[in-house]
C-alpha cells in the first residue's frame, strides 16, 4: 500500500469518527426533532379531535342541529329540521326545538365520544411508545360551546411516570375555534321571531352583525329555509320554519 | 221591444277535478297530536297524521286547549334565554323550564360587559360576563335596550398598569374595570385616563409594533402593542409616530374621518354607515402597507337593476310580465326583496301566490338617501266587498284601487294568486266578475232600404247594431282580471293561455 492509500484511510477514519463524536453530541437534539419525548397532551389531543369536530358541525349545522333529524323539510337531499312548525294557515309556529344550543353540544358530544376515547387511548399509546409508565382510569368527555369556540373536556385521570418524574393529570382541556355558538343564538332569537310574529326582518340582524349573511330561502306551502352564514370564517348553520302562512286565495 | 242579457262569464284558468278532495280538506276535523307521523309536535293535524304509538296523546280539540301542547314560555336555565309559543311537552322534554304566563327569569336588564353592554336576563348576563372572565354586572332597573347600550357608552378608558410576573405590564381597558379587577380576579391597576399602554412615559413593557388588528365590536383598522392591546386606528404615516403610541386618538382626530377608506392601504378608519369594515386581506383584495387587515368595502356596485347600493340597503323587484299596484299582476309573477350585504346582492322572495307584497321607502340624509324595503301582507281579501272609495282606498286596512264600476267598483291593487287548477276557490273568486247587461231592442216599423237593419239597441253594453260594445267588453275583461288569477291573462314571461279565460254570450 503506499502513502497516499494511507493517507486516505486515514482521512476517511478520522471522519468517521468526527461524524460519530457529531451524532453523539447532537443526538438529544435529533431525537427530539425526530419523537420528542415531551408531549403536549392538550395539543396532542386538539389535533387528534380537531378534525372530527369541524365535520360533525358541518353535518349537524346543515341539517338543522340532528345528526339525524326527524320533522324536516327535504332541500336539495339535505334533511333540514324544521325548528318551529305550524300546520295549516294563518297560525304562528310552535317552537319544535327549544334549548338549541345545549341540543347542538348533546348532539355534538354523542358524535364524538368515539373519537373523544379513541384520541385518549392513543394519548396513554404514545407515551407508553416513549417509554413512559401511564396508569388511567376510565375517560368520560364533556362538549361545551362558548362564543368563538368549542371547547371539549377530556376527563381521563392518568398517572405517567418516567424514571423519577410522575405527572398526574385529571383532565384535559381543549378549545376548538368556532362561531357556531354565536350563530346558534342567532338562529335562536330567528324562531322566537317566527313564534310569536310569524316572520322575521332578516336585514335587521344583518346589519347589526357585519359578518353575518342570512339567507331566506322560500319554498312550497310557506316552508322557509333560513341559511346564517359567517362571511369571515364560512361558517353556516340552517333551519326550516313554517309560520303564519297564507293559503292561495281564501284557502278555502 | 224585447230584451236580451249579455253574459259576460269569466273563466278562470281552473279543471274540475278533485274539488270535493279540497272542501274534504278543509272540513276535515283536526285533533292536537303531541307528535305526528312526520316527527313534528303538537300539531292541529287530521288524526290519520297523528303517531300511531299509543303513548302519543291525541285530543279532538285545539292544541291551545290541551295540557300537555299548551304554548307558554320555554327558560333555559343554561343560556339564560327565553322562547315564547313552546308547547309545555316539547319544553320539558329538552330539560327546560316551562311557564303559561312570562316567568320572571325572562324579564330583561343591562348587563355591563367592559366598555359594552347587553339588554338580556339575569342568567344570561352571570354566563356572558363568566364567557368574557368580567364580574357580572347586571343593572335591572334599566327597561330598554337603547338606555342600556348608551349607559356604558363614554366611559372613561385608558391604560391600567399593574405588576405581573416582577414586570410592569398593562391592560388597555375602563376605569370601572381596572379599578373592579382585571381578568375575572382581584388584580387591580393604577389608570391613567387617555393614555395607551404603549406610552412611554408609564414605563411598561408594552411598547408600539407594526401590526394591525379588527377588534371585536369595533369597525376600524387598529394597530396593536406588543402586549396585544388595541392602540389607535391604523395610519401608516404615523407608525413610528411616539405621539400618536401616547395618547388615545378619537375616530375623527384619526386619518380620513370622513371617508369610508374602502381598499386604502394607508388609513384603517372604516365607517361602517358609509360601508367599510375591518376585514382580514385576502391574496384578491389590496394589502395594506402595515399588518394584515384592511377596511374592506362592503357597498353593492351595478346591482341587477344597475344601481348601486349601500351595505344593509334593501329594494324591491318585480321584473315579472305584467305591472305592480295597477291590477295588472302575470300568473306565477311574485314579488323580491334584494338586499345588499357585505358587497354581495342576497333576494328573498316574498310570499307565492302574492299574498306578500314589496314595499320600499327611503330615508334621506346629509349623505344621501338610504332604501328600505319589506315583504308585507297583500290585504287584498276584503277590496270586492267595498262600496265607497273612502273604504276601497284607506290603505290603513287594505290595498284596493277603487275603479267605479257598475257591480264591482273596488278591486286588488295586486291581484291574488289562486290555484286554479284545483279545487272550486278559484272559480268563486273569479266569478265574481261574471255580469248581465240588459239591452233594449226596438223593431223599426219598416225598413227603409234592402239590407237595412230593422232593429235599433239601447243600452251600456251594446252598439245600435246589437253588437257588444268593444269598451264595455275591455272594462269587463278588466275588472275580470283585476280579481286575481283570472281571465285572459298572461304567465310571469308573458305567454297568454290557449284559451281566451272568458266568454260573452247573447
Amino acid at each position: 500500500m503506499d502513502k497516499k492509500g494511507q493517507i486516505a484511510i486515514f482521512v476517511i477514519v478520522a471522519l468517521v469518527i468526527v461524524g460519530v463524536i457529531l451524532v453523539i453530541f447532537a443526538y438529544p437534539q435529533i431525537k427530539n426533532i425526530v419523537a420528542p419525548s415531551e408531549i403536549s397532551p392538550s395539543q396532542y389531543l386538539k389535533d387528534c379531535i380537531s378534525p372530527e369536530v369541524k365535520g360533525a358541525v358541518d353535518i349537524l349545522a346543515k341539517q338543522g342541529g340532528d345528526e339525524n333529524p326527524v320533522g324536516y323539510i327535504n332541500y336539495l337531499n339535505v334533511k333540514v329540521k324544521y325548528l318551529c312548525y305550524a300546520s295549516g294557515y294563518y297560525k304562528t309556529c310552535s317552537i319544535q326545538q327549544p334549548m338549541l344550543l345545549s341540543h347542538f353540544s348533546d348532539e355534538l358530544e354523542r358524535i364524538l365520544t368515539p373519537k373523544i376515547n379513541t384520541c385518549a387511548r392513543n394519548l396513554i399509546a404514545e407515551y407508553e411508545r416513549r417509554g413512559f409508565s401511564v396508569s388511567s382510569s376510565a375517560i368520560s368527555s364533556n362538549v361545551s360551546l362558548g362564543s368563538g369556540n368549542i371547547k371539549i373536556e377530556f376527563i381521563a385521570p392518568m398517572t405517567i411516570t418516567q424514571a423519577e418524574t410522575t405527572r398526574t393529570f385529571d383532565k384535559f382541556d381543549v378549545s376548538i375555534e368556532s362561531g357556531i355558538y354565536d350563530l346558534l343564538s342567532i338562529a335562536t332569537s330567528i324562531v322566537d321571531y317566527e313564534a310569536t310574529y310569524g316572520d322575521s326582518e332578516t336585514t335587521l340582524y344583518m346589519q347589526y352583525y357585519p359578518n353575518l349573511k342570512i339567507e331566506k330561502i322560500k319554498l312550497e306551502d310557506g316552508v322557509k329555509i333560513y341559511k346564517l352564514t359567517d362571511v369571515v370564517t364560512n361558517e353556516s348553520f340552517a333551519f326550516a320554519t313554517r309560520s303564519l302562512v297564507w293559503p292561495a286565495g281564501y284557502g278555502l | 221591444m224585447i230584451k236580451i242579457s249579455m253574459i259576460a262569464a269569466a273563466l278562470s284558468f281552473f279543471i274540475l277535478i278533485s274539488s270535493s278532495s279540497v272542501f274534504a280538506q278543509g272540513s276535515t276535523p283536526t285533533v292536537c297530536c303531541e307528535k305526528t307521523i312526520s316527527g313534528l309536535y303538537c300539531q292541529d293535524v287530521p288524526a290519520a297524521q297523528c303517531d300511531p304509538n299509543p303513548n302519543v296523546r291525541q285530543v279532538p280539540t285545539s292544541c291551545k286547549a290541551t295540557s300537555y301542547c299548551k304554548p307558554g314560555t320555554c327558560f333555559d336555565s343554561n343560556e339564560g334565554t327565553c322562547l315564547d309559543n313552546t308547547p309545555q311537552n316539547v319544553c320539558n322534554l329538552n330539560k327546560g323550564i316551562w311557564s303559561d304566563q312570562a316567568a320572571p327569569q325572562c324579564e330583561l336588564g343591562c348587563c355591563v360587559l367592559g366598555d359594552q353592554a347587553a339588554f338580556v336576563t339575569l342568567t344570561r348576563c352571570k354566563k356572558l360576563s363568566a364567557d368574557l372572565g368580567l364580574e357580572t354586572n347586571y343593572k335591572k332597573d334599566i327597561k330598554d335596550e337603547a338606555t342600556c347600550v348608551a349607559s356604558v357608552l363614554g366611559q372613561e378608558k385608558g391604560a391600567c398598569v399593574f405588576e405581573s410576573e416582577f414586570q410592569k405590564t398593562c391592560r388597555f381597558t375602563t376605569r370601572a374595570e381596572c379599578a373592579g379587577g382585571l381578568f375575572g380576579n382581584k388584580t387591580k391597576g393604577d389608570f391613567f385616563v387617555g393614555k395607551l399602554c404603549s406610552a412611554e412615559e408609564l414605563g411598561t413593557i408594552c411598547g408600539p409594533t407594526t401590526n394591525t388588528i379588527c377588534a371585536p365590536g369595533k369597525e376600524e383598522v387598529y394597530f396593536v402593542d406588543s402586549c396585544g392591546n388595541i392602540a389607535n386606528i391604523y395610519d401608516a404615516s404615523k407608525v413610528n409616530d411616539k405621539e400618536y403610541w401616547t395618547n388615545v386618538k378619537d375616530k375623527s382626530e384619526a386619518c380620513n374621518p370622513n371617508s369610508a377608506n374602502a381598499g386604502s392601504a394607508s388609513c384603517g378608519n372604516c365607517n361602517y354607515l358609509i360601508g367599510s369594515f375591518c376585514r382580514a386581506t385576502t391574496r384578491g383584495t389590496n394589502q395594506a402597507a402595515y399588518g394584515t387587515n384592511i377596511c374592506a368595502d362592503l357597498n353593492c356596485k351595478n346591482t341587477q337593476n344597475g344601481n348601486n347600493y349601500k351595505h344593509g340597503e334593501s329594494w324591491c323587484v318585480y321584473e315579472d310580465a305584467g305591472e305592480t299596484g295597477v291590477s295588472d299582476n302575470s300568473v306565477g309573477s311574485r314579488f323580491y326583496k334584494h338586499i345588499c350585504i357585505n358587497g354581495e346582492e342576497v333576494l328573498e322572495a316574498c310570499a307565492d301566490f302574492r299574498q306578500h307584497e314589496c314595499i320600499e321607502g327611503s330615508i334621506n340624509y346629509t349623505g344621501g338617501s338610504f332604501s328600505q324595503a319589506a315583504c308585507r301582507v297583500n290585504r287584498w281579501q276584503g277590496c270586492t266587498e267595498q262600496k265607497s272609495k273612502a273604504n276601497c282606498e284607506n290603505t290603513d286596512k287594505m290595498d284596493c284601487k277603487w275603479i267605479g264600476g257598475s257591480t264591482i267598483k273596488c278591486v286588488p291593487k295586486n291581484s291574488p294568486g289562486l290555484k286554479f287548477w284545483e279545487g272550486e276557490e278559484a272559480k268563486s273568486i273569479c266569478g265574481q266578475a261574471n255580469v248581465r247587461c240588459e239591452a233594449t231592442g226596438t223593431k223599426k216599423p219598416y225598413s227603409i232600404s234592402a239590407g237595412e237593419r230593422k232593429w235599433d239597441w239601447s243600452g251600456e253594453c251594446v252598439n245600435s247594431d246589437g253588437t257588444i260594445s268593444s269598451s264595455w267588453k275591455n272594462e269587463m275583461i278588466g275588472i275580470c282580471k283585476s280579481l286575481g288569477d283570472c281571465g285572459p291573462k298572461v304567465n310571469w314571461i308573458g305567454d297568454k293561455g290557449y284559451k281566451d279565460s272568458y266568454k260573452f254570450t247573447s
